[in-house]
């Protein structure tokens, strides 16, 4: 027996069925009370689901990146805020394998499986132009303390623990681990966001937050790379979110068009509803395909940060796009906010924007085609 | 206690065609669940041993690759699985299924307690679990909705159309569930990998005490002379008056309408 496979094939049967069950029935709930009802977060808690990817010396089940992106993706089909809430965790997870020194894994890891990890970059003067921040620590003795205001943090407010980017120098950018127990940390406002309204978007408030050496991520001054190693884990699990989400509009049309009649025809038979549905499928299996790549070069150590970008801005974009055909087959019913396919759009636009924005992502793509060639 | 839970791999999806040729399910493509009532059946088991101690198999009949389901058993807590695979085995009906599940039962030895689910939801047949128990003699309670485990008894209580019963029944034993015994909980994602720890054991024919003419196709009586995918029926709902009388008119003018009523009646 292929150990692996098998393993792939019994995650992917629960996975299925709990998303069957547990997920999907409450995927309109969970986008107009914008909170994952059900007791949803204890029971992916209880089934171990924060610990999908997490190395098996921690007490993880120790899944690779296309396993576990394969999970999302199953997730997102009945309800995308929750794949993006594992998606936010698994790539806290995987800076930490990659760059925490063995005291701090041995700290935090562990913790993983039942306490979300999120990742903070960004803050009023700065996104995706990480020198533009203004928190920073000092290190004074063998202590550093932090200050500072984080914001649009995916699973903000829900996490318990956080990688927080700061200046340790002018320009120099350092990662630190903070945990929500710590003196000094404070929550902020959650973010009044249009989609993937389950999973909250919040700031944290860092006053005199004093850490370990240990704390800090990798060395001073791997801030950027630390960054946009997350950002590239991210966008591969966001290609299966937009696959998943493109899948779950794919289930309503398909059922819609197969029952709706027009002139005792049931639409499914008219190519102009066909076009769209076909148009709907191409694009979430070129996602799928693109997602998986990035994946597997991830397992196999390559590069894969131009496939991951073009997942996302590709599956971003399709999406939505997919979303707004889904909607216009539905007539009516898709422009009705009791319907899903509405909030599926609004889901899909978020990550035309998270994780970098689809022209930061084409920027990327186009500069590595160049270097490759030069 | 010993017990056996019978596990039967069936089709993932409802949506199941069937193969003119062989009048049987055409699997082919379609990726396999464990049957849900065998669920309940394995869950039962881990309840039952969870209170009085001892060790849960999980048996199964059929290619290698349900391999996997037996470890997703031992996933979802049982001790070690079982596979019979042979391509003897292969085209088995009931009955012939019936038969090498039981002796292989009979080879395990000093088993307590055999839990089946009440039927597969692919051939809906609900008679392996009783051919194995007339097989093996020992006695059987279908249908059980309730078991409370005691050492070497079960308090069980089963409901029928009309009946309620609450029996209790001396080990050894074979019990078939309904699917209103418990929920079954989830593979919990971490013991996956743990469950590789645990052992599957195959065993081929040659290994089972077997007469050749009882098992696969040779023993198989049962002949499927048609099969057919049932026909979607669409329901349409009228709503009658609000005032009884009227109500009443409407009603049977409808049911005239559709010969439901004759003029005489």
């Amino acid at each position: 027996m292929d150990q692996k496979q098998t393993s792939k094939e019994i995650l992917l049967r629960m996975v299925k069925s709990f998303t069957e069950n547990e997920v999907a029935p409450y995927d309109m709930e969970i986008d107009q009370t914008r909170s994952y009802v059900n007791d949803l977060l204890n029971k992916i808690k209880k089934y171990d689901f924060l610990s999908t990817m997490l190395p098996k010396e921690y007490g993880g089940a120790g899944f690779d990146g296309e396993t576990t992106a394969a999970m999302i993706n199953e997730i997102a089909r009945g309800n995308a805020s929750l794949a993006v809430t594992l998606e936010g965790h698994f790539k806290s997870i995987d800076q930490i394998v990659k760059y925490g020194n063995k005291s701090l894994q041995e700290e935090y890891l562990p913790q993983a499986k039942s306490r979300i990890i999120a990742f903070s970059m960004t803050e009023p003067s700065g996104g995706s132009n990480p020198l533009g921040i203004t928190s920073h620590a000092e290190h004074v003795g063998n202590k550093w303390i932090i200050n500072g205001d984080k914001i649009m943090i995916t699973n903000g407010g829900l996490a318990e623990i956080y990688c927080v980017l700061v200046k340790t120098a002018p320009k120099e950018l350092s990662f630190f681990v903070v945990d929500k127990d710590m003196e000094g940390f404070e929550f902020g406002k959650r973010e009044n966001f249009l989609g993937l309204t389950g999973a909250p978007v919040g700031e944290i408030v860092m006053n005199n937050i004093e850490v370990d050496e240990n704390h800090l991520l990798g060395k001073v001054g791997m801030g950027k790379e630390i960054g946009d190693s997350a950002h590239n884990d991210a966008r591969v699990l966001m290609g299966a979110v937009l696959t998943g989400i493109m899948e779950h509009e794919l289930n309503i049309v398909t059922d819609y068009a197969t029952h709706r009649k027009a002139l005792d025809t049931p639409i499914i038979q008219m190519q102009a509803i066909q076009r769209k549905i076909a148009d709907i499928a191409v694009a979430k299996e070129t996602t799928k395909l693109l997602y998986q790549k990035a994946a597997w070069l991830k397992d196999h150590g390559q590069d894969y940060e131009e496939e991951a970008a073009m997942a996302k801005a590709y599956g971003s974009r399709s999406a939505v796009k997919s979303g707004d055909n889904a909607l216009q087959i539905l007539g009516g019913y898709g422009y009705s906010l009791d319907y899903p396919v509405e909030h599926l759009i609004r889901d899909a636009r978020a990550m035309e924007i998270a994780e970098g924005t689809v022209e930061k992502m084409r920027t990327t793509i186009a500069l590595i085609e160049a270097k490759n060639r030069a | 206690m010993k017990i056996v839970v019978c596990i039967k791999q069936v089709p993932e999806t409802t949506n199941v065609k069937i193969n003119e040729q062989t009048k049987n399910i055409d699997r082919r493509g379609l990726g396999g669940v464990i049957n849900s009532y065998d669920l309940n059946a394995l869950q039962t088991a881990l309840e039952i041993r969870k209170k009085v101690g001892g060790e849960v198999i999980t048996l199964t009949m059929g290619p290698d690759d349900f391999a996997v389901s037996l470890q997703e058993t031992l996933a979802l807590g049982a001790d070690k699985g079982v596979l019979l695979s042979d391509r003897a085995f292969a085209g088995a009906d009931t009955l012939a299924t019936g038969y090498v599940l039981g002796e292989a039962i009979e080879k395990m030895s000093d088993v307590d307690l055999v839990l089946v689910g009440q039927q597969s939801v692919d051939a809906d047949t609900g008679q392996v679990g009783p051919i194995i128990a007339e097989l093996l003699q020992v006695s059987q309670v279908t249908y059980a909705e309730k078991i409370e485990a005691r050492s070497n008894e079960l308090l069980i209580n089963r409901k029928l159309d009309n009946v309620e019963q609450n029996i209790t029944a001396k080990l050894p034993l074979l019990v078939t569930v309904t699917d209103k015994i418990n929920q079954p909980q989830y593979t919990n994602i971490v013991e996956i990998a743990k469950s590789f720890d645990k052992p599957i054991t195959t065993w081929h024919a040659r290994d089972l005490n077997l007469e050749d003419s009882r098992v696969g196709q040779a023993g198989s009586p049962t002949i499927v002379r048609s099969i057919s995918e049932p026909v979607e029926v669409t329901k349409i709902n009228t709503r009658l008056s609000d005032d009884p009388v009227t109500a009443a008119k409407e009603l049977v003018l409808a049911l005239k309408q559709k010969n439901i009523l004759t003029e005489e009646a």
